[in-house]
């Protein structure tokens, strides 16, 4: 009768050899034995199977009926847990690779910050190290990624908002910067001085006592905006504000009236080289003569294994050939050329805000084959700038 | 003496009308068709093979022929045999 009772206590197959056997069968049923599945063999063998705590009485009587008793096998939980000890390094590793894989599993293995300046995120990441994590720590124990968050906020006050994601075996943080103003007043008395030579268009002394009206015309180093409040007096603050002057710009451009262009006519050759660290084995290409004009442009490839720059690199070197064309250009173009030239290159060297007003021809001529053009430019902009006053004490 | 206990046994099993296997210490021998026998309160076995299985009982002995037959399950008092049924022979001391 094979029930679950059997499978945990265990059953085994007994062979039971000699000339007593029914009288040995009978005392141990007597006993409480419990005898299934019998057959017989021969004359004096018989195969049974019987529970496993019966195995002791079966051992105590064999000797008093001069029987042969030998285990043929088990089946059950017990005999399953003693063929699982007897394996026990298949068992140990087994235990093993699972120790390892939940352990790497839970290994914080990178923490990627973005949004934030170098040194902002080198803090971040000192203070995640301080609050122990860190690549390669156990994210077990670890705090929670929403009181790294407030911990970060509290620790770092350059910080507006820090968004801290674990995913997977990372940490993702992702930082915005609090912009900070320069609150700091800047005390120390000064003066608002001309930059430069320039009649006044505009004033707006935020702080000082204004020194020019508008359509004065003030030269370089004269005071604009006094700090000192009063007269005669010695009190002195910093003084601030923008005055808008117009000023002017001589242009002086000389430019030839015959002009060559090197045009590329479409037809390109290429030449492949396999650079190994210096020297470099042509490979494809390397037969064209050196004939008639033409455009080098060299690239080489950067190839990387892992990050790492390889010495192996490809160079490609493509030659265009190119057709020479003189061009003559009439004295108008060149007069726009120049005008257009000339104040691109103004706007460039002024300040940003400031603003080209006008432009004027003085003097055009040619000569030699080259156009001399003489420009004028009248320009708006903020001449102010602060000179400290030194306060003799 | 025995005589006499064996009439009152008889008697009170008739009486009382109890089972007569439990009375008399008789075997209790059920077979099903042809395939299992199913024997109950015997005192033990006597021999076993695969056509003959001797069994005792309190007055005599049981023979049970057939082939191939097998012990399904042993307990004390219980047998439960298999196979091939023949015959059931009771033998009386």
């Amino acid at each position: 009768m094979k029930n679950q009772h059997d499978f945990f206590q265990g059953i085994m197959k007994v062979q039971v050899e000699g000339p007593l056997i029914e009288p040995f069968l009978q005392a141990c049923t007597k006993r409480g034995c419990q005898i299934t599945n019998m057959r017989r063999l021969d004359a004096s063998l018989v195969i049974l199977t019987i529970r496993l705590k019966d195995w002791k009485i079966f051992r105590q009587l064999r000797k008093k009926y001069r029987c042969k008793i030998s285990i043929k096998g088990g089946k059950g939980l017990p005999f399953i847990i003693q063929h699982m000890i007897g394996r026990l390094s298949v068992l140990l590793a087994f235990i093993a690779a699972v120790v390892i894989i939940f352990v790497l599993a839970n290994t914080l293995w990178s923490i990627k910050v973005d949004g934030l300046s170098p040194e902002l995120e080198a803090d971040v990441e000192s203070k995640l190290n301080s609050y122990g994590v860190s690549p390669g720590k156990l994210t077990i124990g670890m705090k929670d990624p929403i009181e790294i968050q407030q911990q970060l906020l509290e620790d770092i006050p350059d910080l507006l908002w820090i968004g801290v994601k674990k995913q997977g075996t990372s940490y993702h943080l992702y930082g915005v910067e609090k912009t900070r103003y320069d609150t700091e007043m800047n005390t120390r008395p000064s003066n608002l001085v001309a930059a430069k030579k320039g009649m006044i268009i505009e004033t707006f002394i935020k702080k000082g006592r204004p020194m020019v009206s508008v359509y004065d015309v003030v030269q370089k180093g004269q005071i604009l905006a006094t700090g000192q409040l009063v007269e005669e007096e010695d009190l002195f603050i910093h003084s601030e504000g923008e005055v808008i002057a117009e000023t002017w710009y001589r242009v002086a451009q000389s430019l030839p009236m015959e002009q060559v262009l090197s045009l590329t006519d479409g037809s390109v050759e290429s030449e492949y080289l396999l650079k190994i660290g210096k020297f470099a084995l042509p490979i494809w290409g390397f037969w064209r003569g050196e004939e008639g004009d033409f455009r080098e442009e060299s690239h080489s490839s950067n190839w990387s294994i892992f990050g790492f720059h390889i010495p192996v690199n490809m160079k490609t070197i493509d030659y265009y050939s190119i057709d020479r064309k003189a061009y003559e250009s009439s004295r108008k173009d060149i007069e726009e050329i120049g005008v257009s030239s000339a104040r691109s290159n103004l706007q460039q060297e002024l300040d940003p805000d400031a603003e080209i007003k006008d432009e004027k021809v003085l003097h055009l001529s040619e000569e030699n084959g080259k156009v001399k053009l003489i420009l004028m430019y009248k320009v708006y902009e903020n001449i102010a700038v602060t000179k400290y006053v030194s306060q003799g004490d | 003496m025995s005589k006499w206990q064996q009439q009152l046994r008889t008697w009170i099993s008739r009486y009382f009308d109890l089972p007569s296997d439990v009375m008399l210490d008789l075997p209790r021998i059920t077979t099903i068709g042809s395939i299992h026998v199913y024997i109950e309160n015997h005192t033990g076995l006597l021999h076993f093979s695969d056509e003959e299985v001797r069994i005792q009982y309190k007055k005599g002995q049981v023979r049970i022929l057939g082939k191939d037959l097998g012990v399904k399950m042993m307990l004390k008092e219980e047998l439960l045999l298999e196979g091939e049924l023949k015959s059931v022979e009771f033998l009386p001391e």
